[in-house]
């Protein structure tokens, strides 16, 4: 069992917050999804337009927690050997082998930049390691040192030379992050700082096991056979096929989501009950990860998209639509 | 609180509306309603059987506990999937959380203004009800006192049943005659105990039975009483224990001794004395029983001539007719009791109706009838009482008075009205067995009553006055009746109708 009590998973959590919060401005929800993500041992996909600070905030994520980080720029002609590593010929007193040489994806904490830019054979070689945080070169597998997180972004403009996530690889991602516009305020903050003489950076706020730690004590969280119940409502009601489906997801869902969805909003609120201070889990935490849990689960039909009903209205109002059960 | 209110309001105004509930009840109604529809729903949803996770669950909602309570149950009830630490500061966050539970946040004393006036409004609907729904209460307590009235009329109709029945003066015959119109009666009156209906059915029914007595049965009781008193006079004589028989109405019993009298053991000085008591009894029932009295006066003439066979015979056939006699007599007073039973029933239930029967008179088909027989008594032989004076003279009025029906002469083209409609009026109004009202004799301030006794009604007589001039004077009588107290006070007004439809 771990040693970590509720209050100092508060204070980690929120000395992480904090320390993230000195270089990034605003964007509290993004960064506590994020967080949320990585305590939960769930990998994240940003989205959002350039310029809004997604590798930023990833890159000060991994300066806050102390954990060996490394940066994938994702281009049309990266090769998968080039984030898994490859196997060289190596000297070594006269005597020739080879030898596997690691690739950026051997860290705890991977920012995937702009993933949906390389190739779909590129992103599939992120697949086992995100499922089975494991490597297999030449017929040997590499286990990747935990913990070990992928932290994507992408871009949803631009859409020449980009190649759409896969469903399956879409699915393995435990959040999908939007990240939007900082208001006028967080504006002009973000440019106070960032043209200034100096540039704020973030400091080591906890170490790797004490992320261990906190997964652990995460998933120790109780939650109540009713919540777990309305997780599956929830989760069923997303199907246009099931018999309570409203009309709304009747008309525009294709797919609905899979039982990785409730693993994922099982989880993400465990870790939302423990930072607000509870031992168990609520409904406004189930709330509360919804739509970064479901958004990119949830697929939806050509009308929907026609009519510019986005996944984000589909969620909410299955969250007013399905009700408690007491 | 207002589901009670609105309950007792709809069930109170169809009970008063159908005239069903007293004032009283009413308000009992209302109070128990009112307060029994809350504490039931109360009762019902405290003892509603709910399980106890359910509760946690719901007061995980209604206080805002954000599941700790619902979690903390289950933890306690399957701990398994959770190490003993985590359910111990689970169960302490839980404690902790409830704590600080605001009661007065999460269960505040709830006001709707809405609900409040709709109370507000069924209670002055209420109020209303009970001040201004005095003829609704006032119809209800008639109705009460209707339904009881015929229910002791029945009890009493069964009684009269059982007391013909076990009398072993009347023959099967006499009694079958007697409790057949009784029984339609008691069936009638537990079909429809309606006022009108059981007036209705007590008034024809009595009718019935007064239609059974003999009108020569009372004077020809009367006459052996009379002729029984004379014999019992006579100490030592052949006839005294007949003649105390006759005295006290023991007709049967006088006829058994008179069969069983042999006149062959008397000597000649007993049988020259049995033929005088004999004569003299024959003259007696002369005029009420000439058959009997023939019989009689047949034996003394036997006796006198020496013949005793023949007076054995003749007080043989004498005792067979007295004991018919005696047998008519009983059946005809128990008739004429029961009748006045009856009649007497129909007043008191016409009584208990009070006001009603006066809303509800018209359209009744029965239609006794009062004063017919006045017209009848000018051409009759009149009473046949012993009493004389303003005593007699006002009995004459009460007795004949409503005794029969109306004659048909008074009706359209008799010269009185040209529509006649039918009106209700019981004929015990003033008739038979009515009020008996003894005056003082005129012209002595402290004077007795000279006399009273049995009237024989009239014989119908042809009524000779055109109904337009006889109305009149009937108006008068019936007039200084009432002004002079003469009528009971619930019937005056019945009476004033009455003879307001008659008016030509």
């Amino acid at each position: 069992m771990t040693e970590l009590s509720v209050d100092q998973f508060r204070e980690y959590a929120l000395r992480v917050e904090s320390e993230v919060g000195k270089v990034i401005v605003g964007q509290t929800e993004v960064v506590r999804h994020v967080l949320v993500s990585i305590l939960a041992g769930g990998h994240v996909l940003l989205e959002g337009v350039p310029g809004l600070g997604k590798t930023m905030l990833i890159r000060t994520l991994g300066e806050a927690l102390d954990l060996k980080f490394s940066r994938i720029q994702f281009t049309p002609d990266l090769m998968p050997a080039d984030i898994l590593g490859t196997e060289i010929l190596t000297d070594q007193d006269g005597r020739r082998e080879f030898r596997f040489r690691p690739g950026p994806l051997f860290s705890n904490l991977v920012l995937a930049d702009e993933i949906n830019r390389a190739t779909p054979k590129t992103q599939s070689a992120l697949l086992e390691a995100m499922q089975e945080a494991s490597v297999t070169v030449a017929q040997q597998t590499y286990h990747l040192a935990e913990p070990f997180f992928v932290l994507a972004t992408q871009n949803p403009l631009e859409m020449e030379g980009t190649y759409p996530l896969p469903e399956a690889q879409l699915d393995r991602f435990f959040f999908k992050v939007n990240v939007d516009l900082p208001n006028a305020r967080e504006m002009v903050e973000i440019m106070d700082r960032t043209t200034g003489k100096e540039t704020p950076s973030a400091g080591k706020a906890i170490r790797g096991a004490d992320i261990v730690q906190m997964r652990a004590l995460a998933r120790a969280v109780p939650i109540a056979s009713h919540v777990k119940e309305y997780i599956a409502s929830l989760i069923l009601a997303t199907h246009p096929e099931d018999a309570n489906a409203s009309p709304l997801v009747r008309k525009y869902v294709r797919y609905g989501v899979s039982p990785r969805g409730g693993q994922a909003l099982v989880l993400g609120g465990k870790v939302t009950a423990l930072m607000a201070g509870r031992y168990n889990v609520a409904f406004e935490d189930i709330h509360a990860v919804a739509p970064a849990a479901l958004r990119h689960r949830l697929l939806l039909n050509f009308d929907a998209l026609a009519e510019g009903i986005r996944t984000d209205d589909v969620i909410n109002e299955l969250i007013s639509e399905v009700k408690v059960q007491v | 609180m207002i589901l009670g209110l609105a309950l007792s309001l709809g069930l109170g105004l169809l009970g008063a509306y159908q005239s069903r509930l007293l004032q009283g009840e009413f308000l009992l109604l209302v109070i128990s309603i009112s307060l029994l529809v809350p504490l039931i729903s109360g009762l019902t949803a405290f003892l509603w059987p709910i399980q106890p996770l359910q509760a946690a669950r719901y007061f995980d909602l209604l206080f805002h506990l954000k599941e700790r309570l619902s979690t903390a149950f289950e933890l306690v009830q399957h701990p398994e999937p959770a190490t003993a630490e985590i359910i111990d500061r689970q169960l302490q966050d839980t404690l902790s959380a409830s704590t600080k539970v605001d009661l007065r946040r999460d269960l505040p004393l709830r006001y709707n203004l809405r609900a409040g006036a709709l109370a507000l409004l069924f209670v002055v609907l209420l109020g209303v009800v009970w001040f201004r729904g005095e003829s609704w209460f006032k119809a209800a307590q008639q109705a009460r006192n209707v339904q009881q009235a015929v229910a002791e009329q029945a009890a009493q109709i069964e009684e009269i049943i059982k007391q013909v029945e076990t009398n072993e003066a009347l023959s099967e015959a006499q009694k079958e005659a007697i409790t057949s119109p009784l029984k339609e009666a008691q069936e009638s009156l537990q079909d429809n105990p309606s006022l009108e209906n059981s007036v209705s059915v007590l008034t024809s029914t009595g009718e019935k039975l007064q239609a059974l007595s003999d009108p020569q049965s009372q004077q020809m009781s009367e006459a052996l009483k009379e002729a029984g008193g004379q014999l019992a006079g006579q100490e030592g004589s052949p006839l005294e224990s007949i003649g105390q028989d006759l005295a006290q109405g023991k007709n049967a019993s006088a006829a058994s001794r008179l069969a069983n009298m042999d006149v062959g053991e008397l000597n000649p000085a007993e049988q020259a004395q049995l033929a005088d008591q004999l004569e003299a009894m024959a003259d007696s029932l002369q005029s009420s029983n000439p058959g009997l009295a023939d019989q009689l006066q047949q034996a003394a003439d036997a006796l006198r001539s020496g013949d005793t066979a023949s007076a054995q015979q003749a007080l043989d056939d004498a005792a067979k007719s007295l004991a018919q006699a005696g047998q008519q007599i009983t059946s005809s007073e128990t008739a004429s009791q029961a009748a006045g039973q009856l009649q007497e029933g129909a007043g008191e239930v016409l009584a208990a109706g009070g006001g009603q029967q006066q809303a509800n008179q018209s359209g009744q088909g029965n239609q006794p009838s009062q004063g017919s027989n006045q017209s009848g008594q000018t051409n009759g032989s009149g009473g046949a009482g012993s009493g004389k004076g303003s005593s007699e003279g006002s009995e004459q009025t009460g007795n004949e008075a409503g005794s029969s029906p109306i004659p048909q002469d008074n009706g359209p083209g008799d010269g009185g009205e040209t529509s006649y409609e039918q009106i209700y009026a019981p004929s015990l109004l003033g008739g038979e067995d009515g009020p008996q009202v003894n005056l003082p004799p005129s012209g002595e301030d402290q004077g007795e009553v000279i006399g009273q006794g049995p009237t024989t009604p009239g014989d119908p007589g042809t009524s000779l006055v055109p109904y337009t001039e006889v109305y009149s004077q009937y108006e008068e009588i019936n007039n200084q009746a009432i002004e002079n107290n003469e009528v009971p006070q619930q019937f005056t007004e019945i009476i004033r109708n009455y003879f307001d439809s008659l008016k030509p």
